[in-house]
C-alpha cells in the first residue's frame, strides 16, 4: 500500500495551468524532497493533497482511500466530508511561515487539535505535548507565546503541532524559505531526525543539501510537470535533462 | 445638591439607552457582517444598502424616521423610548458590523489554512481561533465607536425622550443659569471616561502577545 498515490493531476487558476498532469507516489518511510523554480506548482501540489485547494481532475489515494477521483466527463469528485475528514488526519502540513496561532501560548498551539479534531483528554494532549517539545529542544518555552520565539523556534513548534495529530506522512512547504541560515540549521536539524525515525515526509525546498543528503528521492519540478525524478544521486550528479542541470547549475556556486 | 439629584433621573434614561443599544447593536452587527460577507447575491446587495443607508443619513433623523415613520405609514404608535432603542440599534449595528468585517478580513488567510489542515471544523476555526484575534484587533475602533455612543445618546431629546441633556437644557431655562448643562457635562465627561478606562482595561488584558 502506498502513502500517497497522485495520478494526473491537473489544476488551475483563471485559466492559468499550475497543475498539468502530475503523478507522484510517496512510499512508507520514504522522505521525498520536491525542488523547481518558483511558480513550477510544488505548493499547489502539496495543497491539493491536504485538501486546502481542489483539483480540476486527477485521483489523489492516501493509503488507498480515495481523496478524489475523475469521472467520465473529466470532472473531478471529491469523497464524502467524513471520509475526508478521516484523510485529514493523516496528513500534516508546515507551513512556509508557520502561522502558528498567536494567541495561544506554545503548549496550547499544540494541543488545541488533539483535544478539539481527535477527541484527546487534557492530559494526554499535555503529555504529547511535552514529548514533542522535548523532541524538539523546546521544553522550557511551553508557555511562551508565539511572538516571543524566533522564526526557527516558532517553525519547530510548528513541527510539533502538526505532529500531535500523529500524522502518516508530513507535508512540508518550504519549511526554512523564511528562515536566516543560523535558524534553517536548527529546522533541518528536527527534520533529518524525524527521518531517521523513518516518518514519511514530503518536503519542498531549495535547501539542496538538504534534499542530496536527506531525500530517499528527488523529485523536479518546473512549470506544473514533473521534469526529473530520481534518487539525489541521481537528480544532482547524474542527471541528463538539461533543464535539471540549468537548474541545479544555479544552486552549485 | 439638587440639580444633581433631578439631573439623575435623567441620567439613568441615558444609560439605559446606551446599554440597550449595545445589547442589541453588538450581535445584530455580527449578524450583518456575515451578510455583507455572504456569496449570495441579493442578501450581499440588501445588507449593502442597509449599511449605506444607515451610515449615510443622520442619526437624528432616523430617530425621527422610526418614531414617527409608523404613524404616517399605517396610523400606528410608537412608544418613545422603544423608538429610541431601535433607531439607535439598526444605526450602530452597521457601523459595528463594518469594524467587524474590517477586523476579520485582515486576519491573514494561514490562519485559517492552519485551522482547515489541523482537521478544525469551520465554526471551530471561527470562534476558537480567528474571532479572539478579531476582537483583539477591533478593540480602539468598538471603544470609539461607544464613545460616540454615549455622547449621540443626547440626541433622543428630538423625539422627546426625557434624558440628562433635555432635562438639563430645560432646569437651564427655568432657573435661568448655565449651571445645569455645565453638569450634565459633566456627567457625560465622566461616564466616557469610565467607558475609555474600561476598554483601556481590555486592551491592556489582551497585550500578552501580539
Amino acid at each position: 500500500m502506498k502513502m500517497i498515490e497522485a495520478t494526473d493531476i491537473c489544476k488551475s487558476f483563471d485559466g492559468n495551468a499550475v497543475l498539468s498532469g502530475i503523478s507522484f507516489e510517496v512510499n512508507k518511510g520514504e522522505v521525498v524532497a520536491i525542488i523547481g523554480p518558483s511558480g513550477s506548482g510544488k505548493s499547489t501540489l502539496l495543497r491539493c493533497i491536504n485538501l486546502l485547494e481542489k483539483v480540476d481532475s486527477g485521483t489523489i489515494k492516501v493509503e488507498d482511500e480515495i481523496m478524489v477521483s475523475t469521472n467520465g466527463s473529466g470532472k473531478a469528485i471529491y469523497a464524502q466530508k467524513k471520509e475526508l475528514r478521516k484523510i485529514r488526519l493523516k496528513v500534516g502540513l508546515v507551513f512556509q511561515n508557520f502561522n502558528l496561532f498567536p494567541h495561544f501560548n506554545v503548549k496550547r498551539n499544540i494541543t488545541e487539535a488533539p483535544k478539539n479534531v481527535a477527541g484527546a483528554s487534557k492530559e494526554e494532549s499535555e503529555k504529547i505535548a511535552e514529548e514533542l517539545l522535548a523532541k524538539m529542544g523546546l521544553e522550557d518555552k511551553a508557555d511562551a507565546y508565539p511572538c516571543q520565539l524566533s522564526g526557527g523556534q516558532c517553525q519547530r513548534v510548528a513541527i510539533a503541532r502538526a505532529l500531535a495529530l500523529n500524522p502518516d506522512v508530513l507535508f512540508f512547504d518550504e519549511p526554512t524559505s523564511a528562515l536566516d541560515p543560523e535558524l534553517t540549521l536548527e529546522v533541518m536539524k528536527v527534520i533529518r531526525k524525524l527521518a531517521e525515525e523513518h516518518m514519511t515526509m514530503v518536503v519542498v525546498t531549495h535547501e539542496m543539501g538538504f534534499a542530496r543528503e536527506v531525500a530517499d528521492r528527488v523529485i523536479f519540478m518546473d512549470n506544473g510537470v514533473i521534469v526529473e525524478e530520481g534518487t539525489p544521486e541521481e537528480i544532482f550528479t547524474n542527471s541528463s535533462n538539461e533543464r535539471t542541470k540549468l537548474f541545479i547549475k544555479g544552486f552549485n556556486k | 445638591m439638587r440639580l444633581i439629584l433631578l439631573l439623575s433621573e435623567g441620567l439613568m434614561v441615558t444609560i439605559q439607552i446606551f446599554v440597550m443599544t449595545l445589547l442589541f447593536a453588538i450581535p445584530l452587527g455580527m449578524v450583518i457582517t456575515f451578510g455583507s460577507r455572504a456569496k449570495n447575491r441579493i442578501i450581499n446587495g440588501i445588507v449593502g444598502l442597509y449599511i449605506s443607508i444607515m451610515r449615510g443619513t443622520p442619526l437624528i433623523l432616523q430617530l425621527a424616521v422610526v418614531y414617527y415613520g409608523p404613524f404616517y405609514i399605517f396610523g400606528g404608535h410608537m412608544d418613545r423610548f422603544a423608538a429610541a432603542i431601535i433607531a439607535f440599534s439598526l444605526n450602530y449595528a452597521a457601523y459595528f458590523s463594518e469594524i467587524y468585517r474590517g477586523g476579520i478580513e485582515s486576519i491573514p488567510k494561514g490562519q485559517y489554512e492552519a485551522g482547515e489542515v489541523l482537521g478544525f471544523t469551520k465554526p471551530q476555526i471561527f470562534f476558537k481561533l480567528v474571532l479572539p484575534q478579531v476582537i483583539k484587533r477591533i478593540l480602539p475602533a468598538i471603544s470609539n465607536e461607544v464613545i460616540t455612543l454615549v455622547k449621540d445618546t443626547a440626541l433622543v431629546f428630538a423625539i422627546g425622550v426625557a434624558e440628562i441633556y433635555r432635562a438639563a437644557t430645560n432646569e437651564m431655562s427655568r432657573i435661568s443659569s448655565f449651571q445645569p448643562l455645565f453638569v450634565a457635562g459633566v456627567f457625560y465627561y465622566v461616564m466616557n471616561l469610565i467607558v475609555a478606562q474600561l476598554f483601556k482595561l481590555a486592551e491592556k488584558k489582551l497585550s500578552y502577545y501580539r
